[in-house]
């Protein structure tokens, strides 16, 4: 049993229909094969946590870095946990019509991610808020623009 | 053998061929070709009256061809539009005169050949070449005006091109032999290599994409990128290499001092003997130096993004962690006193230190922790010796307000009587009045000192102790290092519980005074036959909300009805085989009183005694 973190920027902005299509897909197979997390997606920027059995983890690593809907694929951190820290797989993201979304089961609006699990290691856990934070920005409640970087003098 | 038909052969020639008789002109023969360009009907009329479409300016030429008796040739005359074509056609035109039995002209033989599909031909190679040297000359333009040289190769290494610019910046002579120069020009560092590549290369029939010096005009060697692709016309095998050589010296002087300062502030910083940081704009570290990774005994993957937080103190890491998010979140400042864990499990106290900072690369975190424990273990020394003596100091200063006070009201008494006694008695001595002035004297003398020594410790106190909200669980537990030795030596167990009510408005010394007499007693009269578990506890009244502390111990317990052994009053002491003033829960009763507080005891002999402390006056 392990648990990986990455960051990641999707190539194009993802539409509702994306999201819901991955949603659905996600909590399908992730349910199939044992794999629980959360993952954040805010104008592009991605993060994700996933927990499962070793060979299950790598493999949907793998399989995630080889997605050419998103690039700059970062892992942060890949290592062996006791036991599980989320209870399913959920997705936390802002939809431009949020009426649609709010039903679905395993979707959560930004501001509503509860804290994180307690059994987490704290450096575990720290990395969570961090990675949350650069996603969502300091309020998770507005739909977070990064800013865009100032040119060179 | 009979005659070929000639008439019928000139009629199906594919060539126009047509007489043209007379001063006039006028059409004789026509065969069927020329019937094409001057139309049918056209036997016996003159040519400018039937032209058809031939040019112009034919019927008037034709006329000084008969009068000259010369024959004429026109190449490629446009004529047209053709019955049925809108285009021109080009016919060669060829007019032969023609003469009678006695030699004079009498008409023309006129040819017409045509000749559309060479002049359609011809003008395309035409406008070909006119675009290919206007192509050419653009290019040239380009390739010498650009500021790079552009070059040729052949496929055995030999230079068939080079524009101008290589002949200013090497500053050679147009007549130098180029192939067997060029290798000389370059840096001998960088010869054999690019020599090498090159061909390479030219054998694999692949570009290149190399870096070199080449010595300049002035003796200066320069960096230069090279860079050239094969001229491919498939199947064969490229002959020809085409490739451009750009000076990228000024950049790589700037890239290799970028390296070069970016390579000394790493050895910088992994030569500081303190742990060393930078983090990405989101917090998440992406740099530890030597010195951290030494120091932690792990490696910097094993760190990872955020693994210095697991260094820390446990019961630190949360708050820090907290601390860190908060940091990062608004750009401010992160400071902090951490234990960090050494490789061998030591934790040792730093000062950590992060802040952020924007280069041209974007805003980035630069966090040191700096090795403080030295100079916190002794600040923790010294401010235990230093709350010692102040508790001691003020331990006095309220012994000697409590006494002056109740000194007070017996030399009052002391005065009384003594007047009574100088009325009622009468003494047989000389000296009477004398020695009654000298007692009344050194009465007033006590008085004024009584009263004068309360002053003085009510005026200093006011001054020294301020009242703040204090941390109760910290300073109990300050308490309890001043009385380690004691705990240590009675084997006991101090449990402090202050979740109830953790703050408290009052005297630091005093309560420090308080709690400090109180364990110190539970400590003292701890039961022979079982170590002491103490419990203090800080809560609020159910009914009224005042705060309290609760000291319960499990010692020998006291008499508390016991007249003769009252509890709280000075010199008071209810077990004389264990040393002791009687001073102590004197002294913690003045104080709780003085701050308009009270105190209840309740004990078993042999079992126990339980303190509470009500610090305030209740509403």
């Amino acid at each position: 049993m392990k648990h990986i973190v990455y960051i990641s920027r999707a190539v194009r902005p993802l539409s509702d229909d994306d999201l819901n299509a991955l949603l659905s897909q996600s909590r399908h197979n992730n349910a199939r094969d044992g794999v629980t997390g959360i993952l954040f997606y805010s104008h592009g920027n991605i993060a994700q946590l996933f927990e499962a059995d070793d060979a299950v983890a790598d493999n949907l690593y793998e399989r995630i870095a080889r997605d050419g809907r998103h690039s700059h694929v970062q892992k942060l951190v890949d290592k062996p946990i006791t036991s599980r820290s989320f209870g399913d797989w959920s997705m936390a993201f802002h939809p431009l019509e949020p009426q649609g979304f709010t039903t679905l089961q395993g979707f959560l609006l930004p501001h509503q991610v509860p804290p994180v699990p307690e059994s987490l290691a704290i450096a575990d856990a720290l990395l969570v808020d961090l990675v949350r934070l650069a996603v969502f920005g300091p309020d998770p409640s507005q739909p977070y623009q990064h800013p865009v970087p100032a040119p060179l003098t | 053998m009979p005659t070929p038909p000639f008439a019928q052969l000139l009629r199906q020639l594919p060539a126009g061929v047509a007489t043209l008789e007379g001063a006039e002109l006028r059409f004789g023969f026509v065969n069927e070709a020329m019937r094409e360009l001057v139309g049918a009907h056209s036997e016996g009329k003159p040519l400018a009256e039937h032209r058809g479409s031939l040019p112009e300016s034919l019927p008037g030429v034709l006329s000084q061809v008969l009068a000259s008796g010369k024959p004429y040739t026109a190449k490629a005359c446009a004529c047209g539009p053709l019955p049925g074509s809108k285009d021109c056609r080009y016919f060669d035109l060829a007019a032969e005169p023609y003469h009678d039995d006695r030699g004079r002209v009498t008409g023309l033989l006129l040819l017409a050949l045509d000749v559309t599909a060479q002049e359609e031909a011809r003008q395309q190679a035409h406008e070909l070449a006119l675009t290919t040297r206007h192509l050419d000359a653009r290019l040239r333009v380009l390739t010498e005006t650009a500021p790079l040289i552009s070059f040729s190769l052949d496929a055995g290494g030999r230079v068939t091109y080079v524009s101008p610019q290589w002949y200013r910046f090497t500053g050679q002579p147009p007549t130098a032999d180029l192939t067997a120069i060029w290798p000389l020009l370059i840096h001998p560092d960088d010869r054999l290599r690019v020599l090498y590549q090159a061909e390479a290369a030219r054998h694999a029939g692949t570009g290149w994409n190399h870096e070199y010096r080449l010595r300049r005009f002035d003796g200066q060697y320069r960096w230069m990128l090279s860079r050239a692709l094969p001229e491919v016309h498939l199947p064969d095998p490229p002959v020809f290499w085409h490739g451009a050589l750009t000076e990228i010296h000024d950049q790589r002087e700037v890239a290799e001092a970028l390296r070069r300062g970016e390579a000394e502030l790493r050895f910088l910083a992994d030569s500081i003997p303190e742990l060393i940081w930078t983090a990405n704009a989101h917090g998440l570290i992406d740099y530890y130096n030597q010195y951290t990774t030494a120091y932690s005994g792990l490696t910097k993957d094993e760190l990872g993004p955020t693994g210095w937080v697991s260094l820390l103190y446990p019961e630190e890491q949360p708050a820090a962690a907290r601390a860190w998010v908060e940091s990062v979140t608004h750009g401010t400042t992160f400071e902090g006193e951490y234990r960090m864990r050494r490789h061998d499990g030591v934790y040792r106290w730093h000062v950590v230190r992060a802040r952020l900072l924007a280069d041209a690369s974007g805003p980035r975190w630069f966090g040191a922790c700096t090795d403080i424990d030295e100079h916190y273990r002794l600040h923790q020394v010294l401010q235990t010796q230093y709350d010692e003596l102040a508790r001691a100091h003020h331990d006095l200063d309220t012994f000697v307000y409590a006494a002056s006070h109740d000194l007070k009201q017996p030399t009052l008494n002391l005065r009384g009587l003594f007047h009574e006694l100088s009325q009622a008695a009468t003494f047989h001595d000389p000296d009477q009045a004398v020695m009654l002035r000298l007692v009344d004297d050194e009465l007033s003398t006590l008085e004024h000192t009584l009263r004068d020594l309360a002053a003085t410790v009510r005026s200093q106190r006011a001054q020294q102790e301020p009242v703040e909200v204090l941390d109760l669980e910290l300073l109990l537990e300050e308490v309890l290092l001043g009385l380690r030795p004691q705990i240590l030596h009675g084997n006991a167990e101090v449990e402090i519980n202050v979740t109830e009510a953790p703050g408290l408005l009052y005297s630091r010394a005093n309560l420090r005074s308080v709690a400090h007499n109180l364990v110190s007693n539970a400590l003292k009269f701890a039961h022979p036959d079982r170590p002491a578990r103490i419990t203090l506890r800080s809560y609020l009244t159910p009914d009224d909300h005042q705060p309290v502390l609760e000291v319960r111990d499990n010692g020998l317990g006291m008499e508390l009805d016991n007249p003769d052994n009252p509890t709280f009053q000075l010199f008071a002491r209810q077990h004389t085989h264990i040393e002791g003033t009687g001073v102590g829960l004197y002294l913690v009763q003045r104080i709780v009183r003085s701050q308009g507080g009270h105190l209840t005891v309740s004990s078993t002999p042999g079992e126990g005694t339980t303190f509470t402390i009500y610090w305030t006056r209740p509403e």
